[in-house]
């Protein structure tokens, strides 16, 4: 088990966000949590980060209980989170952006990552001694992306990718998380695009107000029709 | 020739308030806190430099002191002010608290140093008294000559650490999204101090250099050239480290030069009367950003 969450509570003040939940990911599954705005998804990422501090449960990553430990610290321990709207740093270049991504990594030859991941991305590239607010949406996705590999994860979490995206967009940037995926790469994908997270990933878990109602494979959940109908969107 | 005499004088007033301009608009742009001990800090390692002197030990001693002290005192000033708001509500740049506490700050300092120099103006015994020479007639005393030249160079050196360096990235990313720094796997806590450190390491050189260029201090000279430094760095640009220069260099002549003309009384007015008119006609200053707030480097 590469990601164990064990009964987790997040509350903000009054707000009880996520309710005494628990979810696991395997190495090198990509599993989806989707569920309608205000379901508690994002906290749920945040709290795996170490943005928000729980008031109740654990995390183990790795085989270690990571609960108490901060964000940066998980970090440096292969847990990388793309945050939703990206969050690119628009007063630096396309270029900073990255070695931002490399901040905690102490080791590994950073500038031939970068060379990677502009031979990925060759629109990065050619910008990449511009400031990164010239970049288009789907240009700052792939950035944020490329910003999270360059932490050299070993999982990846990812928060509403595909938000504001084209179409074809949103196609790309799936098939890059599959094959970041295929590359050994565990992913925890919070998605409102369910049907393309439920084409691409091994599991799904369904949230509703802080609490997991559904849990299992991409087909069972398809075949709840009530759920379907609730939660994915009429499938 | 009096009137380029003058003009010299006030550039070299200038880079001292450029030194602290410097350290206002860091803080300004990097946390979105007006650092009101900065004043102390400056009159702290002032004092410190001429009391040590007095007392016959080499101006460097004290110089030094000086220096470690100011640089304590603004890690002490984070701690309470800046961490503090920051730990007990969140968000320490939202509101005016950490900018309260800092004055209560200011006014300790300012008040222990009374209390133990009392308030009269002390003279500085300067080792360099005589280290000047003459062009044309103009007269260049090689310390103000020094300051002037440090206060370029740190403002280049500090531009340099802040595109090109790995800390650099991480102060420019703490100032645009802490949270997403964080992200990234930067210890905000751990950072965060490195710009007080900053703060008293640009006033303690400045207060240093202002005993020794003017040979005068009180406990009231931080007050001074504080003030000014912060009309000198709106008229820059808040948060704009090149703007700091501009604006530190312009109020020093201002000033030099309103003293050459109109007198002594009046100084005030022109420096604020051109900081205000800068805020109405080019409210972001000379060379600030369109943005006003978090996020300027």
């Amino acid at each position: 088990m590469l990601l164990e969450i064990k009964d987790i509570d997040v509350r903000y003040g009054r707000n009880h966000a996520v309710k005494t939940i628990s979810l696991n990911i395997e190495q090198g599954e990509i599993v989806t949590v989707l569920g309608a705005n205000g379901a508690g998804k994002s906290s749920l990422l945040k709290a795996v980060q170490g943005m928000v501090r729980l008031s109740g449960g654990n995390i183990i990553f790795d085989g270690e209980d990571i609960s108490r430990w901060s964000a940066p610290k998980r970090v440096q321990n292969g847990i990388s989170l793309v945050p939703e709207g990206r969050q690119i740093f628009v007063s630096m270049s396309v270029e900073d952006n990255l070695l931002m991504g490399a901040y905690s990594r102490k080791e590994g030859d950073i500038s031939a990552e970068i060379e990677a991941v502009f031979e990925r991305f060759p629109n990065l590239k050619e910008r990449r001694h511009m400031s990164a607010a010239v970049l288009s949406g789907g240009e700052q996705q792939m950035l944020a992306v490329g910003r999270a590999m360059l932490a050299r994860p070993k999982i990846m979490m990812l928060d509403e990718p595909s938000l504001g995206l084209s179409p074809l967009l949103v196609k790309q940037l799936f098939e890059l998380i599959k094959e970041l995926n295929d590359n050994g790469l565990s992913i925890l994908l919070v998605e409102q695009n369910t049907h393309m997270a439920l084409q691409y990933a091994d599991r799904g878990y369904v949230l509703e107000l802080g609490d997991i109602v559904a849990s299992g494979t991409p087909d069972k959940l398809l075949a709840d029709e009530k759920l379907t109908e609730a939660y994915l969107g009429g499938g | 020739m009096l009137l380029a005499q003058q003009i010299i004088n006030g550039l070299m007033l200038g880079s001292v308030y450029v030194m602290v301009a410097v350290a206002f608009t860091l803080t300004i742009g990097m946390l979105n806190f007006l650092n009101f001990t900065i004043p102390a800090l400056f009159m702290v390692a002032a004092m410190i430099t001429w009391a040590a002197t007095a007392a016959g030990f080499h101006w460097l001693v004290g110089a030094s002191l000086g220096m470690v002290v100011a640089i304590i005192a603004s890690l002490i000033i984070e701690r309470f002010t800046y961490r503090y708001m920051k730990a007990k509500y969140g968000d320490a740049t939202e509101h005016a608290l950490p900018l309260v506490s800092s004055l209560g700050f200011l006014i300790i300092f300012e008040h222990v140093v009374i209390m133990i120099w009392g308030t009269d103006p002390m003279s500085f015994n300067s080792p360099f008294a005589n280290a000047q020479f003459v062009i044309a007639g103009l007269i260049f005393a090689i310390p103000q000559l020094i300051s002037l030249a440090l206060s370029v160079a740190l403002v280049f050196a500090l531009s340099l650490l802040l595109k090109k360096t790995q800390l650099g990235r991480a102060l420019r990313s703490i100032a645009e999204k802490p949270d997403t720094a964080t992200l990234m796997g930067v210890d905000v806590g751990r950072i965060v101090p490195v710009v007080f450190m900053m703060t008293g390491f640009l006033c303690a050189l400045a207060g240093i250099l202002f005993t020794i260029n003017y040979k005068n201090v009180s406990p009231y000279i931080g007050d001074h050239v504080a003030t000014n430094a912060i009309a000198g760095m709106v008229i820059g640009g808040l948060g704009n480290i090149w703007g700091a220069i501009a604006g530190g260099l312009i109020i020093g002549m201002v000033e030099v030069l309103s003293i050459h003309f109109w007198g002594a009384e009046i100084i005030k007015v022109p420096v604020w009367g051109l900081m205000l008119l800068i805020l109405v006609f080019r409210p972001t200053g000379l060379f600030g950003h369109t943005r006003i707030g978090k996020g300027k480097f």
